[in-house]
């Protein structure tokens, strides 16, 4: 079942075919994921649901899951896939943020209350401690999912725990690199990496620190509820209506992703997904976005449009 | 001499989870004596709901897990159908249904292959980077040819659990976190192109379950025959019940009920309540039933040992998941177990997809699934559903329009709760009680015991213990192999 480094790159090629991932970074790519050593991954959880690392186990369209752990990268500690428990798994976690220029990913928000102790990763180390001490010799930080970006649902009013995302705990840092959704799409997670990989930075990003090549569009100027009559546009009156759903608390005006044709839960290699909010007839939640979900919410009612449009 | 193991961080669970157990020789076999279990993470999802907008609450308690949030949808759904007095459309009702099922179906696979197989399998040789290694590796343990065909099959399981999310995104919008599921039924629009896709879906998720999932439980329960004395815990089952066979809501696949004392009963939601005594909550707000419900912290409170509070019924510690509602239908009553759990749940994935079919077949082709609710000023709800890992319930008070009141009792706080107001164990503590522990470096054994209960401690933990205890003799477990 084992799955070759080969396979991977016909997946790549087949990416960069259908324009998500330039030729040049293609060849970069190659060279990268034929080295014998993948770049090393420590993935820490604080307060979130493990719905961004379920999604990442939905990855297909640039490479699949097994592909990932078995010629990518070497995930060195996941809670949730990891066969280590106890001192055993915090050791494997140790001994790997020894090595510098690991990538560290973080995955849920930071409780800032009682010192740090709503959140725990082992004995004596909170998810505080623990994204500060291993983000010291961390090569790449990246916040992925709404919760460890900007806060998402942990940080909503009243934010009993006084939860914040990995910017605002890190302050400025230029290693940081923003990957939200709520849950995270699995291609901005594998397609991220990606690039580090290709190009041994951190990819072009907007004000948020999102990588501009997900999140650089507006959903509602690019959605294909618009002009759906005759160029014209027909709002839905209620749910479940072809129409566009903006006045019945659609955030696509509000909100920057490729949702829109990247869809999700992607068939195969190179392909885009089967579904997303907007077709299934329900309302966009804005879930990308810093001010998700407070800022969007309630999330069946219209919002003044926004007062800068991309 | 006894010697108290802790161990933390418990993985190939969701969330955070501290088993802690001690261990001493008793009749001449190693074995566990006492055990806590301690969840350490609080975000406070029932406190952020209130004020909120009703509506909105569908689509952020479903956010409280990744693993299983159609089934916090499903519950808040019905929650919300609830309160608003509206009935859903049967193309709403069978899509839900539909979408619960690939959860269920994905939630199950994704279990037994990449959160438990582990415990049971040498991989040395097979996979020896990580996140594999470094790992236990036991004298009792699988290898050979059977290890390398389970490691084949938990490579084609992750392919077979995204398929399957997959397949319910066609009606859920995507997964995890379905858009479709709202408050009135289910806004997706039933196509006969959709109804194909999910069939052909469905189909390779039957054959999987059948010839590779089953048999494979089957396997590895045939050489671990002593699991089936194993984890026995407190014998007492309870099921809400799933699958709304019709809109009565009375006819379901998983009938609600309860085994308690070695007797079938009907499940009365009234005998539910929430003993506080071991966890950090203030006396005032224990025993209430969870229409009642309060969540009043009292970080210092000193016979506390956990922030999950301990369910009860009728003051009974009774334990959920696949088994009971296996059990409760009359489809699965060989014993309570590890190898129950497992077994269980493996025949319960059979049962759901093969019915999914059926529902396949019911959906009629572009008629509405969605009812448009009128929302009420003053309500209250209550929304019942399962789990993967066992009955899910959400309560809630509206005033004014908004929600006052948002109360989760989740499967896993039954299943990892504490000692309770009796000083009865909760279900996991006490299925580890006589668990025999070989090596106290390595100690498989209570992963086994911990892990054939599925945990998702997102789910199960309301708030985090603040301190560390410092409590007896603590042997923290060294690594035994590099």
């Amino acid at each position: 079942m084992r799955i070759s480094r080969r396979d991977f790159l016909k997946a790549a090629a087949a990416a960069a075919a259908s324009g998500k991932m330039a030729p040049a970074a293609l060849a970069g790519l190659r060279d990268t994921l034929l080295e014998s050593n993948g770049p090393r991954v420590i993935w820490l959880q604080g307060q979130g649901c493990d719905g961004c690392t379920v999604s990442l186990l939905n990855t297909i369209h640039y490479a699949s899951f097994d592909e990932l752990l078995l010629n990518t990268i070497e995930l060195d500690f996941h809670n949730t896939v990891m066969a280590s428990a106890g001192d055993l798994a915090v050791s494997a976690a140790e001994a790997a943020s020894v090595v510098p220029g690991y990538v560290l990913v973080i995955e849920g928000a930071i409780p800032t209350g009682a010192e740090g102790r709503y959140c725990r990763l082992w004995p004596g180390m909170s998810m505080y401690d623990g994204v500060m001490s291993f983000a010291e010799n961390a090569g790449f930080i990246m916040a992925v999912g709404a919760c460890a970006t900007f806060g998402g649902c942990t940080a909503a009013a009243p934010n009993p725990t006084n939860a914040k995302g990995v910017g605002e705990v890190l302050g400025s840092d230029p290693r940081l690199i923003n990957v939200p959704g709520c849950p995270c799409h699995p291609d901005w997670i594998v397609g991220t990496v990606a690039y580090l990989l290709t190009n041994g930075h951190v990819p072009p990003l907007d004000e948020h620190r999102r990588p501009l090549q997900f999140f650089g569009k507006q959903i509602h100027h690019n959605c294909f509820k618009r002009g759906l009559v005759c160029g014209e546009t027909v709002f839905a009156t209620k749910l479940g209506e072809e129409g566009c759903m903006e006045r019945l608390g659609c955030k696509g005006k509000h909100t920057h992703a490729d949702c829109y044709v990247r869809k999700w839960n992607s068939s195969g290699p190179g392909e885009y997904g089967v579904n997303w909010c907007i077709e299934s007839q329900s309302p966009c939640l804005g879930c990308v976005e810093p001010s998700y979900p407070d800022g969007m919410s309630p999330f069946f009612v219209e919002l003044p449009p926004p007062v800068q449009e991309s | 001499m006894p010697t108290t193991i802790k161990l933390d961080p418990v993985t190939r669970i969701e969330g955070h989870l501290e088993i802690e157990v001690t261990v001493d020789t008793v009749k001449g076999e190693q074995q566990v004596i006492d055990a806590k279990s301690s969840g350490t993470m609080f975000r406070g999802f029932e406190i952020i709901l209130q004020g909120r907008d009703p509506r909105d609450a569908a689509m952020l308690s479903q956010r409280i897990c990744g693993v299983c949030p159609v089934s916090h949808a499903m519950a808040s759904c019905r929650n919300l159908d609830d309160a608003f007095g509206v009935t859903v459309p049967e193309n709403g009702r069978l899509m839900r249904n539909l979408v619960l099922g690939a959860n269920f179906v994905q939630s199950h696979i994704l279990h037994f292959y990449h959160l438990t197989a582990l415990d049971y399998i040498d991989t040395t040789g097979i996979l020896d980077i990580a996140p594999w290694a470094p790992r236990y590796v036991t004298p009792d343990m699988v290898g050979g040819t059977l290890a390398q065909t389970l490691v084949g099959h938990y490579v084609a399981a992750l392919e077979m659990r995204r398929k399957t999310h997959q397949m319910g995104a066609l009606f859920g919008g995507k997964l995890p976190c379905v858009s479709s599921f709202v408050a009135g039924g289910c806004t997706e629009v039933v196509s006969a192109e959709k109804i194909a896709s999910f069939r052909s879906l469905l189909d390779e998720a039957r054959a999987f379950v059948d010839n590779v999932y089953v048999p494979d439980v089957l396997a590895v329960a045939g050489l671990f025959p002593e699991y089936y004395e194993i984890g026995t815990g407190c014998g007492n089952l309870l099921a809400y019940g799933a699958f709304d066979l019709d809109a009565s809501g009375n006819n379901k696949l998983f009938a609600p009920g309860r085994y308690t004392d070695g007797t079938t009963g009907q499940m009365n939601l009234a005998e539910i309540n929430e003993h506080v005594k071991y966890s950090w909550y203030t006396e005032a707000t224990g025993t209430l039933n969870p229409a009642d419900g309060v969540t009043d912290p009292d970080p210092d409170k000193p016979s506390a040992y956990s922030w999950c509070k301990a369910p009860r019924y009728g003051d009974q510690v009774h334990e959920l998941g696949p088994l009971a509602r296996m059990w409760i239908n009359g489809d699965y009553t060989n014993g309570i177990s590890v190898l129950d759990r497992l077994a269980a749940r493996a025949l319960e994935t059979k049962v759901i997809a093969d019915a999914m079919d059926g529902w396949l077949d019911e959906l009629e082709v572009g008629a509405s699934g969605y009812a448009e609710p009128s929302l009420p000023q003053t309500a209250t709800g209550v929304g019942l559903t399962e789990a993967p890992r066992g009955a899910l319930g959400h309560w809630m008070e509206i005033t004014d329009g908004t929600i006052s009141r948002y109360q989760v009792v989740t499967p896993t706080a039954w299943n990892t709760s504490p000692r309770d107001d009796l000083d009865q164990l909760g279900p996991t503590e006490a299925a580890l009680i006589g668990t025999p522990v070989a090596d106290l470096e390595q100690p498989i054994e209570v992963l086994r015991v911990v892990h054939s209960f599925d945990p998702c401690l997102a789910c199960g933990v309301h708030l985090a213990r603040p301190d560390d205890r410092a409590r007896g003799t603590k042997v923290l477990i060294q690594p035994g192999i590099a």
